[in-house]
């Protein structure tokens, strides 16, 4: 287990749901994540959103194809994110989850993880990060919470 | 009569055994901020891939760079990338030549 957390913070209880262990200003912090990823999804010109939303088309010469998957799935894509983002703001204070609702939050940790590493430039080479900056702590805090809610869905604790 | 000795076949791995005429291939890219065991998560749930190929396709994504982790035809190749895109993984598809 991560040693950000004093005691597991998910776990898979014998009737199949997952139990919460999370201090208040945990739980509130996530409860601000998203409706404040929710609004940058609002401007889709936000360059930390890049990995939010990548080419479908590995080759340039399926530009066309590109465009048609731009024009009928980015709206849906959205409408994804936004909805994982949901249920973590509903269910920030509850005291277990259903695995449906475990799998929203696991998508919306790492949608937030994804903008906020992008905006960190997380790469294989971190020499250039500054540990002590508060975004970095909640990069580092919301990696292992998700850790722990894909080891509880995975059944390893 | 001799007794035949015993032939080993050799199976292929099952990643292989996709039918190869199958025009489009959708591959997962590495990329340093997707947690190995969300990958790994993410293609069991997607593919029902069983624990063991979802991990290996993982650590071909993590070690060589890029894993193909299906086949088909375009409108279905297209709908395993978005939902891949839905999860937050880097995904792409191209034509399987």
């Amino acid at each position: 287990m991560s040693p950000l957390f004093a005691r597991t913070p998910v776990r898979r209880t014998r009737d199949g749901r997952f139990r919460l262990h999370l201090e208040p200003h945990e739980r509130d912090l996530l409860r601000q994540l998203g409706p404040q990823l929710s609004a940058l999804l609002d401007q889709p010109d936000q360059p930390g959103l890049a990995r939010l939303f990548p080419p479908a088309y590995s080759d340039p010469a399926h530009s066309t194809h590109e465009e048609e998957y731009r024009r009928l799935m980015r709206e849906d894509l959205v409408a994804g994110h936004r909805e994982a983002l949901e249920t973590l703001a509903a269910t920030a204070g509850a005291v277990d989850l259903s695995e449906q609702q475990l799998l929203g939050w696991a998508r919306a940790l790492n949608s937030v993880r994804l903008v906020l590493g992008t905006l960190l430039d997380v790469s294989e080479d971190d020499e250039h990060r500054d540990p002590a900056s508060a975004e970095e702590a909640i990069y580092g805090w919301l990696s292992g919470l998700l850790g722990c809610a894909i080891d509880a869905m995975a059944g390893e604790t | 009569m001799p007794t035949a000795a015993p032939v080993e076949i050799g199976l292929p791995e099952t990643t292989e055994l996709i039918a190869t005429d199958l025009p489009w291939k959708v591959l997962v890219w590495n990329d340093p901020i997707n947690l190995m065991t969300y990958v790994t998560f993410v293609l069991q749930k997607l593919f029902g891939y069983d624990h063991e190929r979802a991990h290996r396709l993982m650590l071909d994504v993590h070690l060589k760079g890029r894993a193909v982790v299906s086949h088909g035809q375009r409108e279905k190749a297209e709908l395993d990338v978005f939902r891949l895109h839905e999860h937050g993984l880097w995904a792409t598809m191209e034509h399987d030549s």
